[in-house]
């Protein structure tokens, strides 16, 4: 807590003192029921939000009208009937019983709403590209009055919920953003033209709020920065004007946003530096007097901390860290830090919501099973046998599952060959800026084996020999892919990602790579921020990068189709001989390549039909490669097993 | 939530094991199955099947 004076000094919103400067902010789960109302999934996942120690914990947004058109996920909390009021009770309850300031989100999602519709609501149709969302039709005046009206007894039932606080969002393409941009609002009348008249609906609203519920506080988050420039979106001043307006009007804080879900730029991944949007907070602070907050890329609290000592917020947002560990601000006041479970910045939580999932965290597994007591997420109960585990890696999967073993009381040792942990995560943390953060759970999770007594033999080669040789209960086979070959005998054989992204080999200028999986594409990338290569990607299936997660696929794309690397889909290779590529299927034929690099990976064999141990089990990759969040989840459901 | 996948409907294209991350889908007999201890309830086949054979069961507070 000394470590950062300003993120746990006293804060105040509206008539509140708040015990420090953080604020759990508002996140779709997917978690409540698909009519709307809260499910038991939901309450304890913000039960556990509240006991982390945020001095304001935020619900996710709630829609409020009865036809769904503020819907934008299939398991949106709903708020626009008195029947739902005693769900959202139990929220607002868990959250102050537990300490913290409860803040209620009302959100229509506008353009990105109508989920169960055939189309969305609008100021004026202005199509988007993301085939996602729904057709949009333009809204009448009386469609304007009727979700003004149904706001206000959002807002009602909010009070009578009891929550402290109220939340209204206008951002990344939700209904009141929508009116609020120039790339939406083409209307003529009194709620377009210029940014107060974009900003009326906003400030009807926030005022009508403010006037029905005997003048709760009323925060309001918006967009400081649009990134639709491409797209005729608002101006920088006129973005922040939109706050300045909010705060003329009433709001008793305002919450600084970055980009839409339309913008072509990055907002949220790896590849933007962390501490990054603060200016954009900055510029707004400067121009208003009530609190301001923001979330976006502030992982580590020495970034929050600096900024609200250099005056540029007042409170400290997160979403993504604190799905990864809710914990968060109770560990940073302990001094605990280096117990947190970092978030990578994946986004798997936020991809999974539009494809109607609740979601789920790579680093967090028991997401969403907080109060389901073999989870382990409040402790584990002992097993009632004490096992002796060897563990063969210690990669995400070994590591994981490590620590979920030991927390049961087993005794575990980790076999790892290299003189590190963290198996091919070292190899990924290289692809490209920010990929270095995927060590950070590495790192915790070693951490944490270490505390729990785990013993990790690092530089140890382990093999079925020895294993059966230390009489274990259980053999845990984490030893992640091997790599699939493809040259005959008297050639020499293809070069592994290690190859180039370790052993620093420099390929020629002509590069082939053999699998467009997530590997193949990570050699691509890494060589591409080299220098100039020809790259061709060779994937048997249709499709390229089927297990990257679509907000870095795009990006991948982009570069290596800017930096024209050629993508041979539905192509196989028939062999690989002296420097030539020979294939099959779609772009039968040979090419030519200086280098030629294998990239498709496969599950562990050495080890199969093995009877080291009594138990036998494979995690991660060594059971079938895929992602990291695969990897961690394995580990952390055998160990709740084993 | 695990998708489940029409039978009836289904006619075998895999196209939804072109984009399935931990490809956990087989056609077999020209129908998709999905198999439950790989799937990672992504959802993407879901929304890749044209002939809408895939689909989630969201759960409703009256029908869990």
């Amino acid at each position: 807590m000394e470590q950062y004076p300003h993120v746990f000094s006293p804060g105040r919103i509206g008539p509140f003192e708040t015990k420090n400067r953080i604020k759990y902010a508002a996140t779709e789960t997917n978690f409540p029921f698909s009519d709307g109302f809260v499910s038991d999934r939901e309450v304890a996942y913000m039960e556990a939000q509240a006991k982390g120690g945020a001095a304001i914990v935020t619900t996710q947004g709630a829609y409020p009208d009865k036809k769904g058109e503020g819907r934008g996920f299939k398991g949106m909390m709903a708020i626009w009937d008195d029947r739902f009021i005693p769900g959202l009770a139990r929220i607002a309850d868990v959250i102050k019983k537990n300490g913290a300031l409860s803040c209620i989100q009302i959100l229509h999602c506008g353009r990105e709403g109508g989920v169960d519709l055939d189309y969305c609501l609008m100021p004026s149709v202005v199509p988007q590209k993301l085939s996602y969302f729904k057709p949009p039709r333009e809204m009448t005046k009386e469609d304007i009055g009727a979700s003004l009206k149904d706001h206000i007894e959002a807002a009602k039932r909010a009070k009578a919920a009891g929550f402290d606080m109220i939340e209204i969002s206008g951002i990344v393409g939700y209904l009141l953003s929508t009116f609020i941009s120039r790339y939406t609002n083409k209307r003529a009348d009194e709620y377009g033209g210029d940014i107060r008249n974009r900003c009326r609906l906003m400030v009807e609203v926030l005022q009508g709020i403010k006037a029905e519920t005997g003048g709760m506080p009323v925060g309001v988050r918006l967009c400081g920065h649009e990134l639709l420039d491409d797209r005729g979106g608002n101006s920088v001043d006129e973005s922040i004007e939109s706050f300045r307006i909010a705060e003329e009007a009433g709001a008793d804080y305002l919450s600084v946003t970055i980009g839409w879900h339309e913008s072509s730029q990055s907002v949220i991944t790896r590849d933007v530096p962390m501490g990054h949007w603060l200016s954009v907070a900055e510029a707004v602070k400067k121009k208003v007097s009530i609190p301001v907050m923001m979330a976006f890329r502030q992982f580590t609290s020495d970034i929050p901390e600096r900024a609200i000592a250099g005056n540029m917020i007042d409170f400290w947002e997160m979403c993504r860290p604190m799905i990864a560990d809710p914990e968060l601000p109770k560990k940073v006041a302990e001094g605990r830090e280096e117990e947190i479970i970092p978030c990578v910045a994946c986004n798997l939580c936020f991809s999974r919501l539009y494809y109607h999932q609740p979601i789920m965290c790579s680093v967090r597994p028991t997401v969403g099973h907080e109060r389901e007591l073999e989870w382990g997420y409040y402790g584990f109960k002992k097993a009632s046998t004490k096992k002796r585990i060897a563990i063969v890696g210690s990669g995400p999967s070994g590591l994981q599952c490590g620590v979920v073993a030991a927390k049961r009381g087993h005794e575990v040792v980790i076999f790892e060959k290299n003189s590190i942990t963290g198996g091919n995560i070292n190899l990924a943390s290289l692809v490209d800026e920010g990929a270095v953060e995927l060590l950070r759970p590495i790192r915790t999770l070693e951490k944490e084996c270490r505390r729990l007594g785990v013993e990790i033999r690092l530089g140890e080669e382990s093999t079925p020999d020895i294993i059966k040789a230390g009489s274990f209960d259980a053999a845990v086979i984490a030893t992640g892919a091997t790599i699939r070959q493809y040259s005959d005998a008297e050639n020499a054989s293809c070069l592994t990602p290690a190859d180039i992204m370790v052993k620093g080999q420099k390929p020629g200028e002509r590069v082939a790579i053999i699998g467009g999986n997530g590997t193949g594409l990570g050699v691509a990338i890494f060589l591409l921020r080299q220098g100039d290569y020809r790259i061709t990607i060779i994937e048997e299936s249709g499709k390229i990068g089927r297990d990257v997660n679509p907000f870095y696929l795009w990006q991948y794309i982009r570069l290596m189709k800017t930096r024209k690397a050629a993508f041979f889909t539905n192509t196989g290779i028939e062999r690989v001989e002296k420097g030539i590529v020979y294939l099959n299927g779609k772009k039968a034929g040979s090419f030519e390549a200086d280098i030629i690099v294998a990239a498709v990976l496969e599950p562990e064999k050495k080890w199969r039909d093995l009877a080291a141990a009594k138990e036998v089990y494979f995690v991660g990759d060594a059971k079938r490669p895929r992602r990291l969040n695969n990897a961690i989840h394995d580990g952390y459901r055998l160990g709740m097993v084993i | 939530m695990i998708p489940k996948i029409d039978t009836e409907l289904c006619t075998g294209c895999k196209s939804c094991i072109e984009v399935c991350p931990p490809l956990a889908i087989v056609v077999e007999n020209e129908k998709a199955f999905i198999d439950p201890e790989f799937c990672e309830e992504c959802g993407f086949c879901v929304a890749e099947c044209i002939v809408n054979a895939i689909a989630i069961e969201f759960p409703s507070s009256t029908k869990k």
